[in-house]
């Protein structure tokens, strides 16, 4: 961790880790959500799951893939970069499929999950992370030497 | 006695916010004086626990106990972290990360007020 210069406004793009610098931001935001996503379906499958089973599923579903982003991305290296790409992906694609289905077929969303409206109740952060999660993870892709390989 | 402890809670937030904004503008790490003014903020969270459990204990508790506790929790957690990447991160995004952390607990602090009026 002492490596780098200390003034560095960055750490190098291409060295394959995707913690430090401005990645220690986009962590930061998905384990809030992780949080945020972790906390609400685990209320609502307790409280009462017949209510609304697709909604509350998803939520879970949503659940986990945020906390398997957020680790991926904590730890980064050749290991995780590959699951935090499957991660931050699904996210992309489930706020997106979730979004537009709850807003067409509102009959089988009884409650909001996180990705309810494009991830409106949680001022659309779920739908810009992902964007910036595949942005950032393209960014910090490792560059291949003349030694690789 | 509880909506004073919330405001300088917020406040004590917000002066974090602009502080840490100030100085990833300027292109700097978060230094020491910064976390002892995020320890000040963390020391009122912890009164707000201690207040929030005598209030539950006689008879005034939130109305969503689980969601209010589940907040409460993470509230604690939020500063703690932000400072442990402030000695790892010695660049200005420490510094974001702070800012980002003060907007946390002072939007959790919304959520609190929220979920205690049910």
């Amino acid at each position: 961790m002492t490596a780098g210069h200390p003034s560095a406004p960055s750490p190098p793009a291409g060295d394959g880790r995707t913690a430090t610098g401005p990645g220690r931001l986009v962590v930061a935001v998905y384990a809030v959500l992780a949080l945020a996503a972790t906390g609400r379906s685990a209320k609502q499958i307790a409280v009462d799951f017949s209510t609304a089973p697709l909604a509350y599923s998803l939520s879970a579903v949503a659940a986990v893939v945020y906390l398997l982003a957020t680790v991926a991305l904590a730890r980064g290296g050749p290991r995780w970069r590959p699951v935090a790409w499957g991660a931050v992906g699904t996210e992309l694609v489930g706020v997106v499929v979730v979004g537009a289905l709850s807003l067409t077929a509102t009959e089988l969303f009884a409650d909001a999950t996180v990705w309810s409206g494009f991830g409106q109740g949680y001022g659309y952060v779920p739908l810009v992370l992902p964007v910036v999660g595949l942005w950032w993870l393209a960014r910090t892709r490792p560059r291949r030497g003349p030694t690789d390989r | 006695m509880w909506t004073p402890l919330i405001i300088a809670v917020v406040v004590g937030c917000a002066a974090l916010v602009g502080w840490a904004g100030w100085r990833a503008v300027a292109d700097r790490p978060v230094i020491l004086r910064q976390l002892v003014a995020a320890g000040v903020v963390e020391a009122l969270l912890v009164v707000e626990v201690v207040v929030a459990a005598v209030s539950s204990a006689t008879g005034a508790g939130p109305a969503d106990v689980a969601t209010f506790w589940g907040y409460l929790v993470t509230t604690l957690v939020v500063l703690p972290v932000a400072a442990v990447w402030a000695f790892a991160e010695r660049t200005r995004w420490s510094s974001v990360v702070l800012l980002v952390a003060a907007l946390t607990v002072a939007f959790l602090q919304y959520r609190l007020v929220q979920v205690w009026a049910g």
